[in-house]
């Protein structure tokens, strides 16, 4: 991770504030009488949409790729978990907002351990398939 | 011949490139930059100049051609060629197409150009061409991803960005290898899709 203070808190924050967003939204949008995976894939193409125009709003400060991926993967989670809570239980607005947030948090924990776990040297970039 | 297409959309986009680039993603990849550019000696070959945000990442003192395909782009770092401490002769020029002799320099560099070039390998078979045997390719690149969901990020994302500038899913490293250099050290700088990737020409 970038050990640079404004960029720890800055993605954290902007994260956080998009996750509770995309679960605020999932609240508004989906129906208790929804089918779950409907629910699900559809919340998890919105929050994917928000996180890529998010990311246009926020690279200006937060860079590029390290503004894109995490935003995207957070809308793509609060999505799938928020998207697919609404029809399994009741669900309030507040808990849109937090379990949002807390999506956000988690993928922000998420782009922490993997860029911990793959940043560096590679063996002489022979196992650089895709990249 | 410059690739017109090509030409056209990095003209368009020169005015506001800096306000799109400078503030985050250059401030954010400024370390990696300058550990990376440090190595920078000898006759080199920049590419692609773009508005210049480069340049204050550039050790002092040294003779530099810097190519970029949209007139535009060079217009706009006038300033900030003219800031540097050194010298900077600039180019107009397609990489695809490049005017110069085989091995005319002892290193090129690259930033953020190979997610652009619209024929990737031929591009690094070209760079390869200019350099001498021997000589070092240096590239600050941001890629494609080998890992779900980055990979899937990057392929949705490529589907917007390419109408608007670079691509996000190339496989670069590999495109390296392609164009006949030896990988000799790849470090990621953001998971994955952030990298520099240093390459060598093999010794005549």
């Amino acid at each position: 991770m970038d050990h640079r203070f404004g960029y720890v808190i800055g993605d954290l924050v902007a994260n956080v504030a998009l996750g509770a967003l995309v679960g605020l939204l999932c609240w508004l949008i989906v129906g208790p009488s929804w089918n779950m995976w409907i629910a699900m894939f559809l919340m998890m193409a919105v929050g994917s949409f928000l996180g890529l125009v998010s990311f246009f709003i926020t690279a200006r400060w937060l860079g590029a790729m390290e503004a894109m991926v995490p935003m995207m993967l957070t809308g793509e989670l609060t999505g799938m978990v928020v998207g697919m809570a609404v029809p399994m239980m009741p669900f309030t607005a507040m808990q849109g907002l937090i379990w949002g947030a807390a999506c956000g948090a988690a993928s922000m924990v998420i782009i922490w351990i993997a860029n911990a776990l793959l940043k560096g040297v590679t063996r002489d970039g022979r196992d650089m398939q895709n990249g | 011949m410059a690739d017109a297409v090509t030409q056209a959309k990095w003209d368009k986009l020169a005015p506001r490139f800096d306000s799109m680039a400078s503030a985050g993603a250059e401030k954010r990849w400024a370390p990696a930059k300058s550990a990376l550019f440090a190595e920078m000696e000898g006759k080199v070959l920049f590419l692609a100049l773009g508005t210049g945000l480069d340049i204050p990442f550039f050790p002092k003192g040294l003779s530099i051609t810097a190519l970029d395909i949209s007139p535009k782009m060079i217009e706009h770092a006038q300033e900030r060629i003219a800031a540097y401490d050194g010298t900077i002769e600039t180019h107009v020029m397609d990489v695809h197409d490049m005017a110069f002799d085989e091995g005319s320099f002892d290193m090129v560099v690259t930033s953020c150009t190979f997610c652009s070039v619209p024929r990737p390998i031929e591009g690094l078979k070209a760079l390869h061409r200019v350099l001498k045997p021997g000589g070092r390719l240096l590239m600050f690149e941001h890629t494609g991803s080998r890992w779900y969901p980055f990979r899937y990020m990057m392929n949705l994302m490529t589907l917007i960005t390419r109408k608007l500038g670079p691509d996000m899913n190339r496989p670069t490293v590999a495109n390296v290898r392609a164009a006949g250099f030896r990988v000799t050290e790849v470090r990621n700088v953001f998971l994955d899709v952030v990298k520099t990737i240093k390459a060598v020409k093999a010794p005549a």
